[in-house]
């Protein structure tokens, strides 16, 4: 049974992050007053949403302070140390570029083998890589959210940014899929302790993917299920790119996938 | 980690959708969350003339509407700040935000205040946006509904994004000609 199925009161709070909508949803504490409700589980969705303005603030390239931004700005040669949503990020960047044959390109062919890591340096190995978290940083977000969620105490509840979502606790969260083609939803699953995302790759997608080859993406619209939201994210570029090929990667990484 | 597939059957059978929707604050709760030492909101409806609109047209900001309706959140008769609820389409969706600003005129805090989903072609129609005149933006908590989820390609929140900033904009329009004391 799920606290689903027993209609416990559920809260939701959304804002504009990352680009797009970043959604909180909690369950209320069963026995609180209805007016205490709100006040009980603010400091949980206030510290949410900063958990995902803080991962935001290292990996932007929108944002000049950021890691990446720095990292942009150094010289060949130069090293920098990195904030630790950043090294997680990138460890992980290189851990799916390696596994995937270098499908999974965070530098989207300015230069794949222009950084490298060094513990906890980075360092720009050629001068005209460009880094572009894109394709991984929303989930790790998410991640982090679900982190600081459960710090705080939050028995279930779910993060959903844009579309890539975790849902934690006792909950099995109905994910529905919207069609890119005419609009509207429609119902697809259920989610327990796990995270899901989506990418769409077509002509008036937002994200375009990068090949070497420029060749179109095999799939057009992929969903991916993992137990971390940054897998589910990231694997979602690596399906469009490979389809069945990508069938080991994610049996490594606990995923699964469909494409649409 | 567990994912049950919904099956094709019910799937298609829920096709087409109707309007996807949740409802997360009122303009009024999204007020005392933004400025909880507030003991008042004063609400006021204020009007920009021609050449407020003009001088927003100059600085690039579409002003969209010339009445906007501000609450003056207080202490003890003073202001401290003010928030601005509003809405914005996009390609599908019809979301309405509030805006909390600080008294310097700088963002304190923005929340979405509903979301609703939309068949593509309905979304510029009056008619299917009036069904939720009244709702969301000043109706109550609906609790323990449905807290489905929409996974898709990743949604724009530009018009969110320019709607804050045509807010900041009239706000600071609106203090420099002393409408908002």
């Amino acid at each position: 049974m799920t606290l689903a199925a027993t209609g416990p009161a559920w809260r939701r709070r959304a804002r504009p992050l990352l680009g797009t909508l970043v959604e909180v949803g909690l369950c209320s504490p069963r026995d609180a007053a209805p007016t205490s409700l709100e006040s009980a589980l603010e400091p949980a969705f206030d510290a949410a949403f900063e958990a995902i303005l803080a991962v935001q603030a290292c990996l932007s390239r929108f944002d000049a302070a950021s890691d990446i931004s720095h990292f942009h700005a150094l010289p060949c040669g130069g090293a920098m140390a990195m904030r630790p949503a950043t090294r997680q990020v990138l460890t992980a960047a290189a851990q799916l570029q390696q596994a995937s044959g270098g499908l999974f390109d965070i530098s989207l062919g300015t230069a794949p083998d222009g950084w490298h890591l060094d513990g906890d340096v980075l360092r720009k190995v050629r001068a005209p890589v460009r880094l572009d978290l894109g394709g991984i940083a929303k989930g790790h977000a998410v991640d982090c959210a679900v982190q600081a969620l459960m710090a705080h105490g939050c028995r279930a509840g779910w993060v959903n940014a844009g579309g890539d979502l975790r849902a934690f606790g006792d909950v099995s969260l109905p994910v529905h899929l919207r069609d890119e083609a005419s609009g509207g939803v429609r119902p697809f699953a259920t989610l327990h302790e796990g995270a899901f995302a989506s990418s769409h790759f077509g002509a008036a997608a937002r994200m375009a993917l990068f090949t070497a080859d420029a060749r179109p993406p095999s799939q057009r619209q992929v969903s991916v299920a993992a137990p971390l939201c940054l897998w589910a994210d990231a694997l979602t570029k690596v399906v469009a790119l490979s389809g069945n090929a990508a069938a080991p990667l994610l049996a490594r990484y606990q995923a699964v996938a469909w494409c649409h | 980690m567990r994912v049950l597939l919904v099956a094709a059957a019910v799937a298609a059978a829920a096709l087409p959708t109707s309007a996807f929707a949740v409802d997360y604050l009122s303009a009024d709760q999204a007020a005392r969350l933004m400025f909880p030492e507030a003991d008042a909101f004063e609400q006021r409806s204020l009007g920009l003339d021609a050449a407020q609109l003009q001088q927003l047209d100059a600085q690039g900001v579409r002003a969209r509407s010339a009445s906007w309706t501000v609450r003056v959140a207080r202490k003890a008769g003073l202001a401290l700040g003010f928030v601005v609820a509003d809405e914005v389409i996009g390609k599908t969706e019809l979301i309405s935000y509030a805006v909390g600003i600080a008294l310097d005129g700088s963002v304190r805090q923005v929340e979405i205040l509903s979301y609703r989903e939309s068949h593509g072609f309905e979304i510029r129609l009056p008619a299917w946006r009036r069904q939720f005149v009244g709702k969301g933006a000043g109706s109550p908590l609906r609790v323990g509904e449905d807290i489905a989820n929409i996974s898709g390609a990743t949604l724009s929140c530009n018009h969110v994004t320019d709607g804050v900033r045509r807010i900041v904009a009239v706000l600071a329009l609106l203090r420099r000609a002393g409408g908002l004391a």
